[in-house]
């Protein structure tokens, strides 16, 4: 066993504490807090899995998710600010 | 010499992380939640794509890592902010810490 898949294994242990905290989050905004740190944990997944298979074209699919992502959080949270109206 | 250094990055790193997610289940309140773990994990990923930078060499591999960890960092910071700047207009308070009260 090499050393990526046991950094592969603590990240995803991680991701699933982080989706704890998403799912039992008193308030509307700890939600959107654990889905964010558990789109940060699968790029950083996505990056160590494309070292560990030596593939680089997997490296888009992390650029990709990342802007997803970024662009996910910001509508959510002004989707909540603003009461239903965008 | 080059792969030990890189192990010694990546195990920086998830130790990095593992304290940013050992901090939202510590802190009783939104705020104390939100600043600690954001900070933390944006330092873990930065840390963690230097390891494997460090690890592969220069390439056409590590260049475009490189681009993923520059776009993490401008964006991370700024949805962060907006999550923050929505629970602060919709009028979630801040909680009166114990210390006050003695």
């Amino acid at each position: 066993m090499k050393f990526e898949n046991i950094v592969l294994m603590i990240l995803a242990i991680l991701g699933i504490a982080s989706l704890v905290r998403a799912v039992l989050g008193p308030t509307v905004w700890d939600r959107i807090l654990g889905l964010n740190l558990l789109s940060s944990k699968i790029v950083m997944a996505i990056v160590v899995f494309a070292f560990l298979v030596n593939k680089s074209y997997l490296l888009d699919i992390a650029i990709i998710y990342a802007l997803f992502g970024f662009v996910g959080i910001v509508m959510i949270s002004r989707f909540v600010e603003k009461r239903g109206e965008l | 010499m080059r792969e030990l250094i890189g192990n010694m990055l990546m195990v920086v790193a998830l130790v990095f992380i593992f304290s940013g997610v050992f901090g939202l289940f510590k802190f009783k309140d939104f705020y104390p939640r939100i600043l600690i773990s954001s900070k933390v994990d944006t330092v873990g990923l930065i840390t963690l794509m230097l390891g494997i930078i460090v690890k592969s060499g220069l390439n056409f591999f590590s260049l475009k890592v490189l681009i993923v960890m520059v776009l993490f960092v401008i964006t991370n910071p700024l949805s962060t902010h907006s999550i923050a700047r929505s629970a602060y207009n919709s009028g979630y308070k801040i909680k009166k810490e114990k210390s006050e009260k003695l």
